[in-house]
């Protein structure tokens, strides 16, 4: 009989050997809490205990929206222990609109098809509205509300669900990502052997990334599981309220690993100042992970200077490249050398889709080469694979792909073909490392998370002067800016009055801040029928956005107004 | 006193140059995305020496709404 291989439950059994292993958080006032892996395993047990007696079985999904806390991880690590499947949903933001808080997360709900939420009693509360429209069958409980019953083992086979993490998916509302025991734990053991521990040095990671983030959950909490060592972790809103936080926590604990997207970097040197600084020391960082979002050359640049004087090395800037389909990771960038920009020729790239370096060019950010496992492939439209150096949809082989959209056939053969998942992101090989020069898919993707452009487009429906269901987003990152840019692009009814026409832009943004909570960095309105369709009359989003860029979309007003996107101030 | 040290916040933290007053809503007209409500939350906080929770927060949508709030913990 083949050797069942390890997973995510066999390295919580075995968790807590060492008495350094576990979970450290981090509070506001930068104090510690510590919690051991043995101590999560037995709180995770009796959390399984009550989920079985509600009646939670293997495979049924369990939504989990907490805080960064330990209560997450009770939760997450009991459902696990009862062969249920943690769909983790992100909390409402600060000072955001509740309504459309609880309609986006019955929508995730309802699409998860999870049974039960396990949350906090604040979130109960106001969740309570958003339950009567999906089919969870045990409401939202805490922890303290389950019942106390002994748990009964469930062996998870390899081929069991391990986790459901949602993605905007190439097209389309979010999407459910169903990833295998198989499939976590083979990206968690690709990601734990870079990181080899020495008789002179346990590696340590610190991260402020939402868990129900595929970059803070796989790549921070599974990897630190399997090696039975500690993870530092403090909230993403302690995070952007005060980025020093992150370097500082870093240089406390002398962690050695740290992933955070471009926008991260960039909120560091806006926001923090030496003052933040003053007896920091980043020398001991030695890998500093980029990914999630389009890497800005210029951030990396200017943050590798400005904090060189804390001792930061730029080989510890490392550009990767992942996505949620994947589990997480697919290629890195080499971590002993500091990380690698290509100049570009710019019309070649634009017009020809081919990269030829020329010294003036267009800077591009290196993602490196395929993990340990992973293939990948250049494809051109008519699916055959492409030169070096000539621009393609990224095609990737691994074994932490997902199994499929949850309960979507369609969308999942859509990018899932042949063991060969469709990624949707445009890019070429050069000199043997990948690339990335936009994408085919029609995703927006702001400060590390995917946003489907249907919720940004569906914001304006109701704006006054807009034409039915004419409405375009794209994010992407233009030449020289911190980050990726969010566009809008809408064209004006022929009905309009005058005065509807001149409040459109601020009505447009305003529906787009208040429904989620994104701010507009482009507007353009348009003359009707300007949007470039298919011939069933579906809007192009990659058509149009090209277009704009080679500036053939004609404006009714152009009220573009560049912003400094991710800039506070 | 409090309207002073937000309007001051939005000046320091939130780019806003404009005069902050209490009927200013903070989506609509002081264009605050997700990452600057979040912002603002934080910097108040350290400001008045205050804690908001869930609850405090559900009702806020205009500069007056938070003035009130953080006046109702500050006399608390």
């Amino acid at each position: 009989m083949p050797e069942r291989p390890e997973g995510i439950l066999d390295w919580l059994e075995q968790a807590g050997r060492r008495p350094e292993g576990g979970l450290r958080f981090v509070d506001r006032t930068e104090t510690a809490t510590w919690f051991g892996w043995a101590e999560i395993r037995e709180r995770a047990r009796a959390a399984c205990g009550g989920m079985q007696a509600l009646g939670i079985e293997r495979g049924a999904r369990v939504a989990l929206i907490f805080p960064t806390g330990i209560d997450f991880f009770v939760a997450f690590f009991g459902a696990l222990l009862a062969g249920a499947v943690p769909v983790p949903l992100y909390p409402p933001a600060r000072l955001g609109r509740r309504e459309e808080y609880v309609r986006r997360t019955a929508q995730l709900l309802e699409r998860s098809g999870a049974r039960l939420i396990l949350s906090e009693s604040r979130l109960c509360r106001i969740l309570g509205d958003a339950l009567q429209e999906t089919h969870l069958a045990l409401g939202c409980r805490t922890l303290e509300d389950l019942p106390v019953e002994s748990p009964r083992t469930i062996l998870a086979a390899p081929s069991d669900l391990a986790l459901v993490q949602f993605s905007s998916g190439t097209t389309g509302d979010p999407k459910p990502v169903a990833l295998s025991h198989r499939a976590v734990a083979a990206q968690a053991e690709i990601l734990a052997g870079f990181w080899p521990d020495s008789p002179e040095q346990r590696q340590s990671c610190v991260s402020w990334l939402p868990l129900y983030h595929d970059m803070g959950l796989i790549g921070c909490v599974f990897p630190a599981l399997a090696r039975d060592a500690t993870l530092t972790l403090f909230a993403p809103e302690l995070f952007v309220a005060c980025p020093a936080l992150w370097l500082r926590t870093l240089s406390r604990y002398r962690a050695t690993i740290s992933p955070a997207p471009n926008f991260a970097y960039n909120l560091c040197l806006n926001r923090v100042s030496d003052k933040d600084m003053e007896g920091v020391d980043l020398s001991g960082w030695q890998t500093a992970l980029n990914g999630a979002e389009s890497i800005s050359p210029g951030v990396l640049q200017a943050f590798c200077e400005r904090f060189a004087a804390w001792g930061f090395r730029p080989e510890a800037m490392t550009p990767v490249y992942g996505l949620s389909e994947a589990a997480l990771a697919v290629t890195f960038s080499d971590l002993a050398r500091p990380y690698r920009v290509t100049h570009f020729d710019r019309e070649k790239l634009a017009r020809e889709g081919r990269a030829r370096a020329s010294v003036n060019g267009r800077e591009i950010v290196s993602v490196g080469r395929p993990v340990p496992g992973f293939r990948l492939r250049i494809v051109g439209p008519e699916g055959c694979d492409l030169p070096a150096g000539d621009v393609g949809q990224v095609w990737i082989q691994g074994p932490s792909l997902m199994e499929g959209y949850l309960g979507d056939p369609e969308a999942t053969a859509n990018v899932l073909r042949d063991g060969w998942l469709d990624t949707g992101d445009l890019g070429f090989q050069y000199a043997g490392e990948l690339y990335l020069a936009g994408r085919a898919k029609d995703a927006v993707i702001l400060r590390g998370r995917n946003h489907a452009p249907e919720e940004i487009e569906r914001a304006v429906e109701e704006v006054p002067g807009l034409r039915t269901s004419s409405a375009v987003a794209v994010s992407w990152l233009p030449e020289d800016a911190p980050g990726e840019e969010l566009a809008l692009f809408v064209e004006a009814s022929r009905q309009a009055a005058p005065e509807e026409l001149a409040a459109l832009p601020d009505a447009c943004r305003e529906a787009v801040l208040g429904a989620t909570g994104l701010a507009v960095d482009r507007l353009e309105v348009l003359a009707p029928g300007t949007l470039p369709r298919t011939s069933s009359g579906k809007l192009r989003r990659g058509e149009t956005l090209r277009l704009y860029l080679a500036g053939e979309l004609a404006g009714l007003e152009s009220a573009a107004s560049l912003r400094l996107s991710g800039v506070l101030a | 006193m409090i309207l002073a040290g937000i309007a001051e916040v939005a000046r320091a933290h939130l780019g806003w140059d404009g005069v902050v007053t209490p009927d200013l809503r903070l989506i609509e007209d002081l264009r605050l995305d997700s990452i600057r409500l979040l912002t603002l939350a934080a910097e108040v906080e350290n400001r008045f020496r205050v804690l908001l929770d869930e609850g405090d927060e559900a009702g806020i949508e205009t500069v007056g709404d938070l003035v009130a709030v953080v006046r109702g913990k500050l006399d608390a």
